[in-house]
């Protein structure tokens, strides 16, 4: 980065890479295909459920179309150069989590087909409605009050701060307060019927403290130190950060027996130690850190051995009926989706634990089936490549490696849970993005791309006009 | 950083191929492995929300359905799914079997696929219900049993209180017309969809000592006894040892075999001053005149003939797996001799039994037993049926002809063995039986209680149906086994 903004010429390299329009009609468009399919989709689950339009379909698309209709003008408003496609994939992926919140909850019910999920009541699907609503004014407020991404770096220890105690302040609660039912996973803080998961803004605080520490830093980190196998190892005195991380994520793990927000947290540090310093030798010591403490801890504690277990050898002895019963229901619905899917209401989605959160994408797989769930991934593609882009797009390299870090947060996130629940990789229950139910998620997923829009609008800003008259000289892009 | 950030992209872009190549994998290469693991949930209901074809007993008294799947509501996911019925279960369990959420068997295993509607016949069907929306459908089995018939003999069989079973086919198709077995059991206690429950249904059944699983009709064999004297007979005018029924044969009292021993006649009596003629030692069933044929005919040779007769068969399937009846391989003359009586080492099924009658009856051809009638589609488009088929000449029309004649002795002469229970005073002049009948020493049953056997085939003149009887224990022949025989015969004809 050094590199590139020492030379003059970069920032009218860098303004032609943005395009001259804002984009926001295709935005729109973009929009109305998103609502459109998800109005569709949940036509489609009344008609799977009880062979008619489902009641409250007038009502929750007009107050879906709404809270989109509102996101989209606050873009129009406060950030009119920002990315065109981010918005309506994230509206797309939000519509379509609420539509099989309602199917779930919709079965048994009213004389539906289907076993009644116990942590679904009736009015789920308008609170997780009222939740996008939420997220879409927290994307809002980030957009009206974060005129430019750069202003955050002056609230780096802060945030740094605040980051740590959302983390920590689970941890310090009674397990009646902080432990999600039937998980062991102490994550929450839970008062009267209500309950927050504040590591999902933790997440958020720790991606600024990092961009702003590392931006500073990264001179110092990028020194090498031994020559090793081809490698240059960093010098042993700045192993000290990385070390910090490894140690904070375990202790997330060890007291609050969460793992997947562990594994989340320490990889999108080494991403974006990776991205400020370019050097591979820290992505290796992160990874070898990361495999070395799994294993200790899959040894140490027993929930993370019998994790490592039911990874292996899902099938073997009791487990499917005890140990791996959710991984079997979540690969059975996939198995009996198959390539097509059951179509929406069709399926047996019910048979799986927790299928309205951490095992919705089983759902999606059950009910639309192959080509359904690799559309799905491919919109959680999508949204991690527009968020890439934006950051390769930044100037400002504290913007630059926000973004990067953030886009990645969402891949990681979308690799370990669905990587989870398809027996690629040990599961570890942490929330789809926009699709599972629950509010902070949800919220905190807007406010990320809230985040990653105003950065790509400030760079896709066009440059003030030169006083010099460059004539018809074509710019050749520096991409 | 640009250049972190692109390799990152890749990165990320590996991760996303690894969750689709993965998703891929489970969803379009396990899903069927993944159906097929037992317990799962979701496609245990699948197998049955379509609704499986009926067996349908087509034969004389029917059609009477014998198995059939009626609409429940699963408890589960309160879909409409179909439970397998069998009226009259006990009686049919035999050629049904059952269909249970574990497995099939019987006629319900070996068409489990035109049951369920997934046979390559009917490929065609299937396409034109998936495109006109109609709802998936098995076909209908019909079978050749007659509900007369079968019920007349599982009825027969329960009269005697003893272990045994029954088999009747038509002689000029080996149509089986009726196969029973006692005891039997409900297999309607074997259609719940309680795991549990049904683990414990099939575990008093496996460990019941009565064997109540067990087909007696084709699964289980006893000495034939006396009855063996048809193959005797047959292989002694066929080889041309014995010159006809009307030739005499020495029959001592005792006749002395070569290694020493006595080999005795049915109570030590003399058999018409002992040398009777062929036809008068077989109605009053002579044992050592047809140990002398034996040890004529010799051993191999007598072999060879009860292998026309369908022994020693271990392929024969019905569509039912039947077990062998089997004669020992025996070059011994005194081996030979018991053997020629039905003693010794053979063993015999009622289905096996049944063929000897019904092969004298067909002027000597073996037809091979069958239990399909046809199959029907759900649209009534027959998509399979049984053609008879020859399974053997056992004998010539010639020295079936003559064995006839000896039949007919059995039961019309009066010292003949079942002239009481199948001659005309149990049925009277109108209608004549013609059999054999076989009192077997069994060392197994023990208590002196010999198995009861009666092979025969009728109206003698033209006949119709073929009937094998044993009765585990039933004591004399003509006794036990014979009246199932008569009872069945009159209810297949109608007679009475």
């Amino acid at each position: 980065m050094t590199a590139i903004s020492s030379q003059p010429s970069a920032p009218a390299a860098e303004s032609a890479v943005a395009l001259p329009r804002g984009r926001r009609r295709t935005e729109l468009l973009m929009l109305a295909f998103a609502v459109g399919v998800v109005v569709f989709a949940y036509a489609n689950v009344g008609f799977g459920l009880n062979g008619k339009l489902p009641s409250g379909l007038v009502e929750y698309g007009i107050a879906f179309a709404a809270i989109i209709a509102v996101a989209h003008l606050a873009v129009r408003r406060f950030a009119p150069w920002a990315d065109p496609l981010m918005l309506p994939l994230a509206a797309l992926l939000n519509g379509l989590g609420i539509v099989m919140i309602y199917r779930l909850q919709e079965s048994g019910r009213g004389g539906n087909p289907g076993n009644q999920i116990s942590t679904i009541s009736s009015s789920t699907t308008t609170a997780q409605v009222l939740y996008s609503a939420v997220g879409v004014a927290a994307f809002v407020l980030v957009l009206v009050f974060i005129r430019d991404a750069k202003v955050l770096q002056r609230y780096t220890y802060t945030l740094g701060a605040v980051g740590l105690i959302l983390l920590a302040i689970p941890a310090m609660l009674p397990d009646s307060m902080s432990e999600v039912p039937g998980t062991g996973a102490k994550i929450q803080i839970a008062v009267g019927g209500f309950s927050v998961q504040p590591e999902q803004f933790g997440e958020l605080a720790l991606a600024v403290f990092f961009a702003g520490y590392l931006v500073t830093k990264r001179d110092v980190l990028s020194l090498a130190g031994r020559r090793f196998l081809g490698i240059d190892l960093p010098r042993a005195r700045d192993l000290g950060p990385v070390l910090i991380a490894w140690a904070a994520s375990l202790l997330v793990l060890v007291f609050e027996s969460d793992i997947g927000t562990s594994a989340l947290f320490f990889g999108l540090f080494v991403a974006m130690i990776y991205i400020a310093t370019q050097r591979t030798s820290w992505l290796l010591i992160g990874v070898l850190l990361f495999v070395f403490g799994a294993y200790v801890a899959s040894k140490l504690f027993s929930h993370v051995g019998v994790r490592f277990d039911v990874w292996l050898h899902p099938w073997a002895g009791d487990n499917p009926t005890h140990n791996a019963y959710q991984t079997v229901q979540g690969l059975e619905g996939l198995g009996f989706g198959g390539i097509f899917g059951t179509g929406l209401g069709h399926g047996q989605p019910f048979w799986t634990p927790l299928v309205q959160s951490d095992f919705i994408m089983t759902a999606f797989g059950e009910e639309l089936g192959l080509t359904g769930l690799m559309a799905i991934l491919l919109i959680f593609g999508l949204l991690v490549q527009r968020g890439l882009r934006a950051a390769v797009a930044a100037r400002d390299p504290f913007a630059k490696l926000l973004a990067g870090g953030l886009a990645f947060a969402i891949a990681l996130q979308v690799f370990i849970i669905v990587g989870g629940v398809t027996n690629l990789i040990p599961l570890t229950g942490i929330t789809t993005p926009f699709l599972s139910q629950g509010g902070s998620s949800l919220i905190a997923s807007w406010a990320l791309v809230g985040l990653l829009m105003r950065i790509s609008d400030t760079a896709r800003r066009p440059a003030p006009q030169p006083i010099q008259d460059e004539g018809m000289t074509q710019v050749v892009r520096a991409g | 950083m640009n250049r972190a950030l692109f390799r990152l992209s890749l990165a990320v872009l590996a991760m996303f191929v690894l969750l689709l190549i993965n998703v891929n994998y489970v969803q379009a290469f396990q899903a069927n492995s993944l159906a097929n693991r037992p317990g799962n949930a979701r496609t245990f209901d699948e197998q049955f929300q379509y609704q499986r074809g009926s067996i349908i007993a087509a034969g004389a008294g029917g059609p009477k359905t014998i198995a059939e799947s009626l609409p429940t509501k699963a408890s589960t996911t309160g879909n409409t799914i179909y439970q397998r019925h069998y009226p009259d279960g006990a009686i049919y369990a035999p050629i049904t079997g059952y269909d249970s959420i574990y497995g099939a068997t019987g006629v319900e295993s070996a068409y489990n696929k035109d049951l369920e509607g997934t046979a390559s016949g009917l490929a065609v069907h299937n396409l034109i219900s998936l495109l006109t929306g109609k709802a998936k459908q098995g076909a209908t089995v019909n079978l050749t049993i007659s509900p007369k018939a079968q019920q007349a003999a599982y009825q027969g069989l329960l009269d005697t209180g003893h272990q045994g079973g029954v088999v009747a086919i038509n002689p000029s198709t080996g149509a089986i017309l009726a196969m029973a077995s006692d005891p039997s059991y409900d297999p309607n206690l074997l259609t719940t969809f309680d795991g549990t429950q049904l683990n414990k249904v099939d575990k008093r059944l496996l460990t019941d000592p009565s064997q109540p699983l067990l087909n007696r009709a084709i699964n289980q064999t006893y000495p034939p006894g006396s009855s063996f004297k048809i193959i005797t007979g047959s292989a002694g005018f066929s080889t041309g040892k014995v010159a006809g029924p009307q030739a005499t044969i020495s029959a001592p009292q005792p006749l002395r075999l070569p290694n020493g021993n006595f080999l005795n006649n049915d109570g030590d009596e003399t058999c018409f001053g002992g040398n009777p003629q062929v036809i008068q030692a077989f109605a009053l069933s002579c044992n050592t005149a047809f140990a002398n044929i034996g040890i004529k005919v010799g051993g191999p040779t007598l072999r060879s003939y009860a292998n026309k007769f369908g022994w020693n068969d271990a392929n024969l399937t019905i569509p039912m797996q039947v077990s062998p009846s089997v004669i020992p391989n025996i070059t011994d003359k005194s081996f030979t001799a018991m053997s020629s009586i039905g003693q010794f080492d053979d063993q015999v099924t009622p289905l096996q039994e049944a063929m000897d009658a019904a092969a004298i009856a067909n002027h000597g051809t073996l037809m091979k037993p069958y239990l399909l009638q046809s199959i029907q589609a759900p649209d009534l488009t027959t998509i399979d049926s049984t053609t008879p088929s020859v399974l053997s000449q056992a004998v010539t029309s010639q020295v079936a002809s003559e064995m006839q004649q000896m039949m007919v002795q059995v039961t019309q002469s009066t010292f003949g063995t079942a002239y009481q229970t199948a001659g005309p005073p149990a049925v009277g002049t109108s209608l004549v039986i013609a059999g054999k009948t076989g009192t077997a020493e069994n060392t197994v049953s023990g208590a002196g209680l010999d198995d009861a056997v009666f092979t025969c085939f009728a109206p003698a003149s033209n006949p119709q149906i073929a009937v094998g009887v044993i009765v585990k224990g039933g004591g004399f022949g003509a006794a036990a086994a014979a009246p199932i025989a008569v009872k069945v015969i009159e209810a297949y004809l109608g007679v009475h």
